[in-house]
């Protein structure tokens, strides 16, 4: 059989080339990769937050399975710790406000010419 | 001699001077290793020689000194837990600042670190006074180090203030010791429970002296901005040398003295409350971290103020945990600082995705202080809270102390590496910390793993050994404490999340906060200024009466003296013969009657 009547073999599929997919940022560090960058997106945050108060609530039914509790002091009471950290937490955060705005001053509030305690600003 | 005896052999001498030993050679090395050797060598030969230490509460080397005796060496269980955290610390920041090379620094951290570990094996109170003091000394260079004029400034205020507190202490040892014929510390009190503590009795005014100076020192309020104005006004290693010693070393002087007395719970209280106000607003964050030490000092000094044996243990433990996980956050800002320039909130954020070892280390330093199970404030911080809850009329103050854990985890756990590492992203990339950085940071972190994952080995170092393995045994992993712990700390995080969600956190902004250091820095200039005042016009006059005196006595004198004045004109050779004759007589006649 000659070369002519040989049957043309099909061209070979180009292989299918799979690209990296690119994780992260350009420059990003792998380990960040790994460790955070699946924290960034607004449904990360709403669900970690809805993952810390099924905690707590778990923790408050925790409270009644495990611990035998008298009842008769503050802190026996069920959720006490829960929600005293919440008001906690939150009075501590919100205070931020008033205070901010009454005590905070200029970066160089104590600078003066001098170098020296006082006013000669 | 066998490396056993020779190790022995060592350890009769106060570890702290094997410290101070490398910090002269750090001062003069020139070369790399030489230096790294100083730097990391000279506190683990004091901690090798702490592994063997002398018979507990036995003096090991005694001397005299201006006919007092002197105990330079007295290790117990109380100095022992400091000295290893101190030590630990020590190599640490070796580690840590093995990047930068400043032959100050190195050895004014060294000293520092040494006179520390020399103070709390010292068995006497004249020792103590001046190692403390040359530890003082040695921190303020650590601060003039930075060599701007913000920290020139920072530094001096700083010397002010620890020099009245040294001299409080130093007058007060030396009154005590005068009224009580003694100046060691087991002739000033006896044993309580094996271990020699709250020995000083208040009936003596130089008690009462020390304990102002301990305060000072430990940051009392009102004094507590030496903290806040110093940290931040250091080098990126500054600050991780100057957290570990100073408040520790008042802790331990507190409770060697004063554990029990009732005035520190309130006061220990009080410190864990007002700093989390302070941290909310600031945006400097080594500033912040300096307000959380305020507030975790506040935690040890209510315990040794409870003078209980679990309050005191815990007091101990949680001197040891924060020196480490203390040191890893503000190694943690070091590495920012070193990359950035800076450690202000408003200009971090998003550097996580190219600094993800520092994170990583901060958020470990972060739940190690915010006591979350399996990190290394659960582990000794339980046994204050604990010392708190079952005190008698303690309520109060375990309700403060429950709310300042709350407060810790918003400044010290969430704020510290929300702000720094995440947070809205200003585009920075920089680059990881060095090699040396993140080694002292993983180092740090693993200790804080490690004494939240398995504290017996902590607990074996405490004050009081048994009472220690049984609440380890019985109440530190008990399902009540796990389950109360997680549900404070989750119910604080999910409020975080809601006020960040709802946009009522406070953003942060630039500025200054204003705080107790107001008083000297602005209200003390201005009261002296005002009392100058009613003088000024007397004052002024006063000085124009002595200027023109001074003016018309120089006028005056050039008559006399100046070229063709009274003294120098030409006189006629008849008269100067008799001038002269004239005095000779004079001179004669005053021989003669002088006699």
């Amino acid at each position: 059989m000659t070369e002519e009547t040989k049957p043309a073999t099909p061209p070979k599929p180009e292989p299918i080339r799979h690209e990296p997919i690119r994780l992260g940022e350009p420059g990003e560090h792998p380990l960040s990769v790994l460790l955070f960058s699946w924290m960034r997106s607004a449904f990360f945050f709403r669900f970690f937050m809805g993952v810390m108060a099924a905690v707590g609530a778990v923790m408050i039914g925790f409270e009644f399975i495990f611990i035998r509790k008298s009842y008769t002091t503050i802190d026996s009471l069920p959720g006490f710790f829960g929600v005293f950290g919440f008001i906690a937490f939150a009075a501590a955060v919100l205070s931020g406000w008033p205070l901010g705005r009454a005590m905070r001053r200029r970066e160089d509030y104590y600078d003066t010419t001098s170098g020296e305690a006082g006013d000669d600003r | 001699m066998t490396a056993d005896q020779l190790i022995r052999g060592l350890a009769a001498v106060n570890p702290g001077f094997f410290i101070i030993a490398a910090a002269l050679l750090a001062a003069v090395a020139r070369d790399t290793v030489v230096r790294a050797v100083a730097l990391i060598g000279g506190p683990i030969i004091a901690g090798v020689v702490l592994l063997y230490p002398p018979v507990a509460g036995v003096e090991v080397a005694r001397t005299g000194f201006l006919g007092f005796d002197l105990a330079l060496y007295r290790p117990d269980s109380l100095s022992l837990i400091f000295g290893f955290g101190f030590t630990l610390a020590a190599a640490l920041t070796g580690i840590y600042s093995l990047h930068r090379r400043d032959q100050v620094q190195d050895a004014a951290g060294m000293v520092y670190a040494g006179s520390a570990v020399a103070a709390v094996f010292a068995g006497d109170l004249i020792s103590l006074v001046i190692f403390a003091e040359m530890a003082t000394l040695a921190s303020a260079a650590i601060i003039f180090a930075k060599r701007t004029g913000a920290s020139y400034r920072a530094a001096l205020r700083y010397l002010a203030i620890q020099s009245v507190g040294g001299l409080l202490l130093l007058t007060g040892a030396i009154l005590y010791g005068l009224a009580e014929g003694s100046f060691l510390f087991q002739e000033l009190g006896g044993l309580w429970n094996g271990v020699l503590v709250g020995i000083f009795d208040l009936k003596q005014p130089g008690a009462i002296l020390i304990l102002l100076g301990a305060g000072i020192k430990a940051g009392f309020p009102l004094t507590h901005n030496w903290l806040t104005d110093a940290y931040p006004n250091t080098t990126e290693t500054g600050a991780v040398a100057l957290s570990p010693y100073t408040t520790s070393l008042a802790v331990y002087i507190l409770a060697r003295g004063f554990a029990g007395l009732d005035a520190l719970i309130w006061i220990g209280a009080v410190m864990t409350i007002y700093p989390v106000f302070f941290a909310v607003m600031e945006n400097d964050l080594k500033k912040v971290l300096a307000y959380s030490s305020n507030n975790q000092i506040g935690f040890m000094v209510c315990a040794v103020g409870m003078g209980t044996t679990l309050s005191l243990n815990g007091a101990a433990a949680h001197a040891f945990a924060h020196i480490i996980f203390k040191g890893l956050l503000f190694m943690c800002m070091g590495a920012v600082q070193l990359r950035l320039g800076t450690t202000k909130a408003t200009d971090l954020g998003g550097i996580h995705r190219t600094m993800p070892w520092t994170t990583l280390a901060c958020l470990i330093g972060a739940a190690s202080i915010s006591a979350i199970p399996f990190f290394a404030g659960y582990s000794s911080k339980a046994m204050i809270m604990a010392s708190a809850e079952s005190g008698m009329g303690l309520t109060v103050v375990w309700l403060m102390l429950l709310f300042a854990s709350a407060g810790v985890l918003e400044h010290s756990g969430i704020k510290i590496p929300f702000f720094a590492f995440f947070s809205h992203d200003g585009g920075k990339r920089p680059k990881e910390a060095p090699f040396n950085m993140v080694l002292a940071m993983g180092l740090s972190a693993a200790i804080c793993l490690a004494i939240g994952l398995k504290p017996s080995w902590l607990y074996q170092l405490l004050p009081f050994r048994d009472q220690a393995i049984k609440f380890l045994t019985f109440d530190l992993f008990s399902t009540a404490h796990m389950i109360q712990q997680t549900e404070l700390i989750a119910f604080a995080v999910f409020a975080f999340m809601l006020l960040k969600w709802l946009k009522m956190y406070p953003p942060e902004r630039e500025g200054l906060i204003l705080d107790a250091e107001w008083i000297w820095r602005k209200a003390l200039p201005r009261v002296a200024a005002g009392l100058a005042r009613p003088t000024a016009i007397p004052g002024r006059a006063i000085s124009a009466l002595i200027a023109s005196t001074g003016r018309r006595v120089q006028g005056l004198a050039a008559q006399v003296f100046a070229e063709g004045g009274l003294v120098s004109r030409k006189l006629p050779l008849a008269g100067t013969a008799v001038w002269t004759l004239a005095i000779l007589g004079l001179v004669v006649l005053i021989s003669l009657f002088s006699r």
